[in-house]
């Protein structure tokens, strides 16, 4: 691996930066994971039974736009926040750690937000209505769309064909990336904030918050994993909605991160640089924030990759074994489920949900794993 | 060494409460109760019971004391081993259990065991060809399969080569056949392995792979350290130098994780023992969380965590054992 030289003065962030895009698996890894979000955010428009343009009668209409459902909007709002990022690179290269957690809790706040509702089945569809000129997304179906066709294997027209009630497996997928992304990013949010705070406070303070702690992270641990997660979810079950598995899926991962979290600030905590900003009478949470946090970053962001490479494996069992999201929702896990009833025969049920998990959670471990080398070459196993 | 285990020890109580204590919180706080399930008749298929008969139920089982109460009442009677009955069956939980730990736990174990004699050896030959095409081969290879799904993974292997449109080669479900119980006890024993094969495989290459990266890395160290230049320079043959001074230090760390990845391994066996139709542990949980039967759900927990504890404990002493130079003073 041809790491390029340091050139002048190069922030932390730059450093990292260089490291990362020298390793291939890590490089293209980040461009499948951004190409999934790509296409989990214009979901709609690549799957629907909607027109996207239809002219009929003299008329030109949009039947696409009146038929997204607010959770579909929620995807659309990455685009406007991608350019946001994408306008404040300069100020991101100079003071990483902040912008970092505000655009996090950011994207955090839209998915909470919009987490809560579930799609509406809309028989509606334009593929057979008559129009002069209409203009269909690529795969004219809506993943919550019964067709006559059932079990079709993959053609041209179902490219990964159809499930037991003629629902079209390529949109089920693609818009299936959504709920999987997402579940992956918020639940390893809420497995951030709730470890990093406790890790972080136990670390810093020690004594008997250090112990009770450690106490409560050795109970979590002890629960086989799913375990716990099964518990909650199955008791529960009349609350799943896709918030509720967020939450339980990031409450019950936090451990790793606060063990990580806490050992950083024990480690940091006894170096010169925070007593001296204890000396010049810092506060204990600017000497947490402004001091130890930022040194921690790196190590903590590595971590939270591949927690959400293991939320996302977690929602597909979860989906996978019933507990996950309610029916008409489509998700991977819930497709290969639907693959179990037939497998002697359909395929291709099982094989592209499985060739989509698989691809994300790779993507998700090699640029956690080329994180971890830039982050901290001296780790690197050669 | 002998005050570190007893304080080791102690210590596992403490962590036992508070999983137990949390498991019953859970049950006791989400909607609805065993008897209300079984009772409604409908969806959860029980018989309709009378409201005398559900009165006499909650009673009888303390459903309709405070949960801190109920489990105050749970912890005095798991310490003197009772575990309870079931309120779906009225069998006693230890039995329910230990009819089914056999198969969890050898399916567990083998997939464990095999694990380890693949993952070694291919760890060894990636360290000793470390950045060749051999090492970078193994590597990826090793880490395609650390992502792949467990459950896709036994999906498609059923369809490949058990009863699906394609080879039909091993049974697709249950432990054993139908016929099993009159079959020789040589028979029964070939049916029970062409049973597990599939549900194994699919357990172990997960283990496999993070066995495999360990097995790699403690190898690179080991053959890195003054020992194993000390045996070059004094003209050991190679051979000698890997097998007899590298590979036995560098089995240390890795035996130790035999104990942290059989939490997992077990962990893992609850979806593939649902995706088989196994009567393994996983089915009896998943009957026991429809049915909230809420004394088999807190043995199951009981008994899962108690393992956990004790393969970390076990992991710990280990080090202790395998490596002289370790001591816990």
């Amino acid at each position: 691996m041809n790491i390029p030289h340091e050139t002048g003065n190069e922030t932390y962030a730059q450093r990292i930066r260089r490291h990362f895009m020298a390793d291939s698996f890590a490089r293209n890894g980040l461009r499948v994971i951004i190409a999934l979000f790509i296409v989990a955010a214009l979901a709609p428009f690549l799957a629907n039974s909607h027109a996207i343009v239809r002219v009929a009668d003299g008329r030109v209409t949009f039947p696409i736009f009146p038929s997204l459902e607010p959770i579909e909007w929620r995807f659309l709002l990455y685009v406007p926040m991608a350019a946001l990022v994408y306008f404040l690179r300069a100020g991101f290269l100079r003071r990483p750690k902040f912008h970092f957690l505000f655009l996090i809790a950011l994207i955090a706040l839209i998915e909470v937000v919009l987490a809560v509702t579930h799609p509406v089945n809309d028989p509606t569809n334009d593929r057979n209505r008559a129009a002069s000129f209409k203009l269909m997304p690529p795969i004219p179906y809506s993943p919550i769309e019964s067709t006559p066709d059932q079990f079709s294997p993959p053609s041209w027209k179902h490219p990964c064909g159809t499930d037991s009630t003629g629902r079209d497996i390529a949109a089920r997928l693609l818009h299936g990336a959504r709920t999987s992304l997402s579940i992956g990013f918020v639940a390893q949010s809420i497995a951030l904030l709730v470890g990093v705070t406790l890790g972080g406070l136990a670390g810093y303070y020690r004594g008997w918050l250090d112990i009770g702690v450690c106490r409560f992270i050795e109970i979590m641990d002890c629960f086989p994993p799913l375990l716990l997660i099964l518990v909650a979810i199955s008791l529960f079950e009349s609350q799943n909605n896709m918030f509720y598995i967020m939450a339980v899926i990031g409450l019950t991962s936090w451990t790793g991160l606060a063990r990580l979290v806490r050992g950083e600030f024990l480690r940091l905590s006894s170096q010169p640089f925070p007593q001296a900003a204890q000396a010049l009478g810092a506060s204990d949470f600017r000497v947490i924030v402004r001091h130890l946090l930022p040194n921690a970053l790196g190590p903590i962001l590595v971590s939270a990759t591949f927690g959400v490479a293991s939320a996302i494996l977690i929602e597909s069992s979860l989906s996978f074994l019933g507990f996950g999201m309610q029916a008409p929702t489509p998700s991977w896990g819930d497709v290969l489920s639907d693959a179990r009833r037939y497998i002697d025969f359909a395929w291709w049920l099982a094989f592209f949900p499985g060739l989509a998990i698989l691809m994300t959670i790779m993507s998700y471990n090699f640029v956690g794993e080329g994180l971890r080398d830039a982050v901290d070459p001296r780790l690197k196993v050669k | 060494m002998t005050t570190y285990l007893i304080r080791r020890i102690l210590l596992l109580f403490p962590t036992l409460l508070g999983i137990t204590l949390l498991t019953f919180l859970l049950i006791r706080l989400s909607p609805g109760n065993a008897a209300l399930l079984r009772g409604g008749g409908g969806e959860s298929g029980g018989r309709a019971m009378t409201a005398e008969v559900r009165e006499q139920m909650i009673r009888l089982y303390g459903l309709d004391k405070p949960p801190l109460v109920a489990y105050a009442d749970w912890v005095g009677r798991s310490v003197r081993l009772d575990l309870g009955n079931s309120i779906v069956d009225h069998r006693s939980v230890a039995a329910k259990i230990g009819e089914r730990l056999p198969l969890t736990m050898s399916l567990a174990g083998s997939a464990l065991l095999i694990s380890y004699l693949v993952a070694i050896p291919l760890g060894v030959a990636a360290a000793l060809k470390r950045g060749q095409v051999v090492d970078r081969t193994i590597s990826f290879v090793v880490f395609v399969l650390y992502s792949i799904p467990s459950f896709a993974a036994a999906l498609l292997l059923i369809l490949l080569v058990a009863g699906g449109d394609y080879l039909n080669l091993l049974p697709m479900y249950g432990a054993n056949s139908i016929n099993a119980p009159e079959m020789g006890p040589l028979a029964w024993l070939w049916d029970r392995v062409l049973h597990m094969i599939l549900p194994v495989i699919c357990l172990t290459y997960a283990s496999l792979a993070s066995i495999s990266r360990y097995a790699r890395v403690s190898m690179l160290e080991a053959l890195g350290q003054d020992f194993v230049r000390t045996a070059r320079a004094k003209g050991l043959p190679e051979r000698l130098v890997i097998f007899r001074h590298a590979l036995r230090n560098a089995l240390i760390p890795i035996i130790t994780i035999f104990a942290l990845e059989l939490p997992v391994v077990i962990g893992g066996a609850v979806i593939i023992e649902s995706i088989f139709s196994l009567p393994g542990m996983g089915q009896l949980m998943f009957q026991s969380l429809d049915a909230k039967d809420e004394p088999v759900i807190m043995g199951i927990t009981v008994l899962a965590a108690v393992m956990t504890l004790l393969s970390y404990l076990a992991a710990d002493i280990l080090y202790v054992v395998v490596d002289p130079r370790i001591t816990y003073e």
